[in-house]
This record gives structure tokens, C-alpha cells and sequence, in this order.
């Protein structure tokens, strides 16, 4: 592959806007938020506070349609929901009334797969994350780190070109962070995807990322865009280099007291 | 146990903890002085909340005992508070009686109510909050009060569990730069849990490592580093990587 | 190894021990108290229109299994009871359910059809006893159906609760695996709200037990109604108490089994206790 095709533009965003109307007042949440989103990279949304991220994750995912601007993916308009676009949730959409198995494999049961044929591909992604064993598991007999793994298997079922990751982190403590954070790292380098990774956490988006979108405190806005490309993996928390980075887009994000 | 025993705020000696055959915590002593600021690390899932829960008196030690001004601790005679992850603000209080709600509770004469509440809504810069509503206000803005609220009451000892858990890394140095401030204005004796190592080493005098379950104390590290501290110091992240070496699991 | 460390009990240890003792005697105090009243009770109240005393009950009792009356013993007519409130339920269910389902999660349906539910549920289910009376006579499907009447609303109500609260976050599930309109439906909506379901199972049963009482206190020739009717119109006070106490027993029975049924078909109800 040469660098021109690994560069080839699989999504974009045009001056997308959305405002809601709370108590009669307009609440402008994304205001003309435009950028490109390469295939294959992974590419982290962190913004400061509660504003807009989840909205645009859930526009380009066609859970909510913008005020304005449009979604291009692979040159044409999507409206609703794209079936070549995954998404891993915020929090607890695992249903409580299936098992691990049967969460994992209910994209596959929506789309009318054979038992047979869609228990194998659920099998495959349940062993990728690493939850081999608890196919029959309940989601609260599992950990915070385990649903997590649930939600990214069952993205993956759906074999999508995008996978959307809506703060999946934030329930969690630290070091439970720490390792899902190498965890996605892993099974993105052997499930190659292109991946939209939204945060809060400055140091989750520069471990992770191979380009970082800055959002303004509300409404969200593009900062600035960072290229980590050159830093190599794995990254290392304390070095030098991340530390001065990590600083570098600190000093460039709203506070959001 | 060589330190100047005059000094010692808070002693926990022998704390053990069972629950049925679960043991969870095993035999951990430790000395506190006076208006000291320690922190508490340990790997997820190590029994830090069973820990800050024996402390509480919210729970009973199986054996041990915890002793503040060298007599066993009583919530009745001394005063302990705590401030959650979540905030725990009272919802029909008005931040200015969010203040006051508990120094009234300990029946303060009026002026010295006055005085605390003042003086607190100056150091947290609320003044123009004082009477909102806790609704009304960010997640972060009343997680500062529900502090604010603990250093007021000018505790014998204040126990913080991860009170900055989900927020992201600019609002929590400012957080923790509140803190400080907070804790060297009173003289509080602050034992505060984490999950966030660089958060322990930024605001500790001295970090208690806890090993798996069952607890013990694997370490103590002293944290002698001049404030405001930087985290990009190289002797910063000496201690830094220390530690994560010591409870390192992912 | 922990066995040994169990051994010494703290005096923390030995404070929970004494509390958890204090809680396992109270509910035996109070059983104990309600047989001692009702001794007294029995006691001070002598003769035949008196309260009977246990063991008058107790006698009665087994004189009803040795003696039928009206050809049945107490098990016969509880099974008499038992039998019509099934029917009356097997309705409540696959009606009830229905019409909850309908009303809870399609907003059109439930404004049309919500006024006329809400008019038919203001009406208490013994109001109905003297038209259903008039237009069926006193067999066994105006019984039902007064059965029916009193226990219908409460699984329509938890029932349409259940479905018109599905969390957001499923449904967003659902749409981005592009499920159907049905799909959403019986693999969403339904399973998530089983367990409001569960809820109207279990309050329907209840309120269905009360109301065919009453339905066979007014005219029934078999049934534990018609026990208490019986043992009052022959002054045979025991009898009354016999059937008071089997109307307990099968009343508690129906929530246990209701219960267990729940904790089987939903097995993701058993949250797991921690501390």
C-alpha cells in the first residue's frame, strides 16, 4: 500500500450544526464543525465538559439528524443509520436480559444470519477480546473492563469500515482505563478499522490516537487538529516527549469548570 | 512508631477485615501526624473502598482498632467527614446552606458559622453561587462545595475517595491545585484514595501502597518535592514510575 | 485458615452476632403474640357466636377433609377457587398484555384508547356484580368475568408502564444494527420490559384471588367464599376461620410461586448482592 492510499479520505464532516431548544431557550451544542477522516486511522474527538461530542458521534452514527451540514461517507450522503458503521456506546447498552453471547451476537440476529453461522462469528470476536469463558455470563456478573469488551465485540459483528467510540472509558477507575486503553489498541491492530474514539481524557487521546480533533467547551467548535502519526507505539505515559505534548494541548483546551 | 508521638493525629493499628472466608484487608498499621496529607493507592479491586470504609466507621473491623488524639475513634467525640466521588449535596440547600448544614449540625455559636461559611465561599471563589441551587451548578462546581462543605467543618480527619474520578486532566490540576490550597489554609489531616498515581504523587506528602487483596501496606513513599509541583520533573516521574512498578497489573 | 481467624470474635464481631440474633427472634415475638391474642380473644368470647378458639379451628379443619360439605372437602373447593381465577388470568395475560403492549408503546393507540381504558378502571369490580348478575345470571362466566373485570387493569397498567419507559439506550442499539419496527419490538421493547411484565403478573394474581372471593360470597354453591358464606348463614364460626386462614395460605402461595416463576424466566433479575 503506499502512502497516498493509506491517506484516502473515507469520511467527512461538512459545517455540521445542532442546537436544541431547552426550555425555550436555543442551546447551540455543535456549531460548524467540519473535518476529514482518514481510512484506517484512528482517530480520537476530545473535548473538555458535556458538550457536543456525543452529539456528533450520535450524527454521524444517524441516531439524531444535524441542524445543519452533512455526512459524506465514501463519497455520498448518509442519511439514518449506515449499516458499513459500528458503534461501541458510552455505557450500560448491553441487555441485561441476554448473555454475553447473545448481546454479542444481536446485530447478526437483526440482520436474519443462521444460528449456526452467526454463533461463529460471535465466537471469534468474544475470543478476540478476550472474554473466551463467559459466553453465558449475565452483563452484571461482569465487570466494568468486561462489559466494555462486550460492547466492542458486538460492534464488530457487523464487520463495519467506521467503528464509533463514544467515551467507552469513562465509567471506569485509572488503571482499569490503562489496560482497555492497550486492549483497543490490540485488537484495532488486528481488526484493522477506522476508528472515531471520542474523550475527555487528555492522555487516553494521545496514547491512543494517530490524530487528535480538539473541540472547543460549548458549543464545540474544531481547535485545532494534532498529527501523532510520529510518535511510535506503544506510547509511554512518562516520557518526555508525551508529557510536553500532553501539555501542549492542556494549555489549548477550554476549561470547563 | 520512632516519630514523635505527640505529633500522631490518627493511628490505625492491626486493621483486618473479613467478610464471611473473603479476607479483605490484612493487618494494616499506620501512623498519621497532624495536618498531614496522604494518599492511598493500590490495583483496582484491592479493597481501597473497604479500607476508607473501616476508617468511616461505616464499617466494623474485624480486628483492630482506629485511634484519633491516641483514644479509639468515635463518631460521636470525634469528627470525621468524607467526600464521595459522586457528589453528595443536599438538593433543597442552597450552596451557602450546603455550607453552613453541617457546622450547624455540631451546633457552632452563630458568628463562628458565619465566619467558616464566609471564609470558605472566598477560597472556593463561589461568592456569586451562594445561593444557587445544586442543580443549578456543573458537576465540578458541586463537587467544590461538597470539599468546600468537609474542610469547613474543620475535621479531625477528612477522608476523600476519588473525588476527581471522571474528570478530565485540565479541570482536575485545577482541582487539585484547589485542594492544596484548601488543605494548607485549614491544616487539615487529609487521607485522600485514588486510582491516579500522578494525582497521588502531585498532591501527597506521603503515598501508601496497598497490595492486592488482601490489603497490606507494600510501600510508603515519601513525596518530598517542592509545590506547585511539576509533573514533567524528572524526580516527579522517578516517583511516578515507582509506584506504578509496585501495583502495575494491566 | 479463616476458620482459626473466626475463632476469636471481636467486640465488633460479637455486636453484629448479638443483632443478627435480635432479627431472627422479632418475626418469631410477633408470631407468637397474634396465636396468644387470638387464644385470649377466644378465651373472654365463649359461645357459639364467640370467637372459636385454635383448637375448635384445628378441629374443623379435619372434620372438612373427613366430611365434605356440599361433596367437597377444603382442598375441592380451594380448586374450585383455583380454577376460576386461572381462566380469568389466562384472559388477563394474553388480552391484557396485548392491549398493555399496544397502548404502551404506540403513542396513537394509547390516545385513542386510553380515556375508555381509564373510565372502565375508575369503576370498582364489585360495582359490576349486579349487572353481571342480571345479564348472566350466578353461573360460572359471570364469576369469571367479574374476576376478570377486578384484576384486568393492574397488568395493563404495569404492563403499558413497562413498555412506554424502554431505555433510549437499547432502542439506540437497535437502530444501528438497523433493526425492523418488529424487531424493535419483540427483541427490544418486550424483553426489557419483562420484568414491569412480571410486576402485573404478579399484582394481577393478587387482586384476582381478593376479587373471586367476594364474586362467591354472593351466591356460589362451591369455592372458599362460598366456605366463609356457608359458616356464617349455619352460625358455624370454626368454618368461617377455616376458610379465612386456607384464603391466607393460597393468597401467600400464589406470591411465592409467581416469584419463582419470575426468577426462572428472567434469570437477569437476580442481581448479585456486593457490598
Amino acid at each position: 500500500m503506499s502512502v497516498d492510499e493509506k491517506k484516502k479520505v473515507i469520511l467527512n464532516l461538512e459545517n455540521i450544526s445542532q442546537s436544541y431548544v431547552i426550555k425555550d431557550k436555543v442551546k447551540d451544542a455543535v456549531e460548524n464543525v467540519s473535518f476529514d477522516v482518514y481510512d484506517n486511522e484512528f482517530l480520537v474527538i476530545l473535548g473538555p465538559g458535556h458538550c457536543g461530542k456525543t452529539v456528533l458521534m450520535n450524527i454521524i452514527a444517524g441516531l439524531e439528524k444535524p441542524v445543519g451540514g452533512r455526512v459524506v461517507l465514501d463519497g455520498e450522503q448518509i442519511n439514518g443509520s449506515d449499516s458499513r458503521i459500528g458503534m461501541v456506546f458510552q455505557s450500560l447498552n448491553l441487555m441485561p436480559w441476554r448473555t454475553v453471547m447473545a448481546n454479542v451476537e444481536f446485530g447478526l440476529e437483526i440482520s436474519g444470519m443462521p444460528k449456526k453461522q452467526r454463533r461463529e462469528v460471535a465466537q471469534k470476536y468474544i475470543d478476540l477480546v478476550g472474554l473466551h469463558g463467559f459466553e453465558n455470563s449475565y452483563p452484571h456478573e461482569l465487570s466494568g473492563g468486561m462489559k466494555q469488551r462486550v460492547g466492542i465485540a458486538r460492534a464488530y459483528t457487523s464487520n463495519p469500515e467506521i467503528l464509533l467510540m463514544d467515551e467507552p472509558f469513562g465509567q471506569l477507575d485509572a488503571q482499569t482505563r490503562y489496560a482497555m486503553e492497550e486492549e483497543v489498541l490490540r485488537i484495532w491492530e488486528k481488526e484493522k478499522r477506522t476508528v472515531i474514539f471520542v474523550t475527555n481524557n487528555i492522555e487516553e487521546a494521545i496514547y491512543l490516537a494517530d490524530r487528535i480533533v480538539l473541540l472547543s467547551n460549548c458549543p464545540a467548535q474544531v481547535k485545532q487538529i494534532y498529527d501523532l502519526k510520529d510518535l511510535p507505539r506503544p506510547r509511554e505515559t512518562t516520557s518526555p516527549e508525551f508529557l510536553r505534548i500532553r501539555t501542549e494541548i492542556s494549555d489549548n483546551t477550554d476549561l470547563a469548570l | 512508631m520512632e516519630e514523635n508521638q505527640e505529633n500522631v493525629k490518627v493511628r490505625v493499628e492491626h486493621l483486618t477485615k473479613y467478610f464471611g472466608d473473603l479476607h479483605v484487608l490484612d493487618d494494616v498499621s499506620f501512623n498519621i501526624k497532624k495536618g498531614e496529607f496522604v494518599c492511598v493507592v493500590g490495583p483496582t479491586g484491592c479493597g481501597k473502598t473497604t479500607f476508607l470504609n473501616l476508617l468511616t466507621k461505616i464499617y466494623q473491623p474485624t480486628k483492630g482498632e482506629l485511634y484519633i488524639d491516641g483514644e479509639p475513634a468515635d463518631p460521636k467525640k470525634h469528627s470525621l467527614a468524607v467526600v464521595f466521588q459522586e457528589p453528595s449535596s443536599m438538593p433543597w440547600l442552597t450552596v451557602e446552606k450546603n455550607l453552613r448544614f453541617g457546622l450547624e449540625i455540631k451546633k457552632l455559636p452563630k458568628d463562628e458559622i458565619d465566619r467558616r461559611v464566609e471564609n470558605m465561599l472566598d477560597l472556593l471563589g463561589l461568592q456569586e453561587f451562594r445561593d444557587r441551587y445544586p442543580h443549578q451548578l456543573s458537576v465540578s462546581t458541586a463537587q467544590r462545595i461538597i470539599i468546600g462543605r468537609a474542610f469547613a467543618l474543620q475535621p479531625d480527619l477528612l477522608l476523600m475517595d476519588e473525588p476527581y474520578g471522571q474528570m478530565d486532566i485540565k479541570l482536575r490540576f485545577y482541582l487539585e491545585d484547589e485542594v492544596i490550597r484548601l488543605w494548607k489554609e485549614t491544616g487539615t489531616t487529609v487521607v485522600f484514595i485514588t486510582h491516579n498515581i500522578e494525582e497521588a504523587v502531585y498532591l501527597a506528602e506521603r503515598v501508601l501502597i496497598l497490595t492486592n487483596k488482601p490489603a497490606k501496606i507494600k510501600e510508603e513513599v515519601k513525596i518530598d518535592l517542592p509545590r506547585p509541583r511539576n509533573v514533567a520533573d524528572p524526580e516527579f516521574i522517578k516517583l511516578r514510575n515507582h509506584i506504578t512498578d509496585q501495583i502495575k497489573w494491566w | 485458615m479463616s476458620k482459626e481467624n473466626n475463632v476469636v470474635l471481636s467486640p465488633a464481631e460479637l455486636k453484629e452476632k448479638r443483632r443478627k440474633v435480635i432479627y431472627a427472634i422479632l418475626p418469631v415475638i410477633s408470631v407468637a403474640m397474634l396465636l396468644g391474642l387470638w387464644l385470649l380473644a377466644s378465651h373472654f368470647s365463649t359461645g357459639a357466636f364467640g370467637f372459636p378458639s385454635p383448637a375448635d379451628v384445628w378441629d374443623r379443619t379435619v372434620r372438612l377433609f373427613q366430611k365434605p360439605v356440599k361433596k367437597l372437602t377444603l382442598i375441592g373447593h380451594v380448586m374450585v377457587s383455583l380454577k376460576r381465577i386461572g381462566i380469568a388470568l389466562l384472559f388477563d395475560w394474553t388480552f391484557g398484555i396485548a392491549f398493555g403492549v399496544l397502548i404502551g408503546w404506540c403513542g396513537k393507540a394509547k390516545a385513542f384508547l386510553n380515556p375508555m381504558f381509564n373510565a372502565f378502571r375508575a369503576v370498582p369490580p364489585l360495582a359490576w356484580i349486579p349487572l353481571v348478575t342480571i345479564w348472566f345470571g350466578t353461573g360460572e362466566f359471570p364469576k369469571i368475568l367479574i374476576v376478570i373485570f377486578g384484576s384486568l387493569a393492574c397488568i395493563v397498567v404495569n404492563v403499558q408502564a413497562g413498555m412506554s419507559s424502554v431505555d433510549k439506550n437499547y432502542l439506540d442499539v437497535g437502530t444501528i444494527f438497523n433493526a425492523s419496527p418488529a424487531q424493535r419490538l419483540f427483541k427490544i421493547a418486550i424483553p426489557s420490559a419483562l420484568d414491569a411484565i412480571f410486576a402485573g403478573v404478579r399484582t394481577s394474581t393478587s387482586a384476582a384471588w381478593m376479587v373471586v372471593l367476594a364474586a362467591e360470597m354472593l351466591g356460589a354453591d362451591a369455592g372458599v367464599g362460598f366456605l366463609i358464606t356457608r359458616g356464617m348463614d349455619s352460625l358455624d364460626m370454626p368454618l368461617v376461620l377455616t376458610g379465612m386462614i386456607a384464603i391466607g395460605i393460597v393468597g401467600s402461595l400464589l406470591a411465592i410461586i409467581t416469584q419463582y416463576a419470575e426468577r426462572l424466566i428472567c434469570p437477569w433479575t437476580r442481581r448479585k448482592k456486593s457490598f
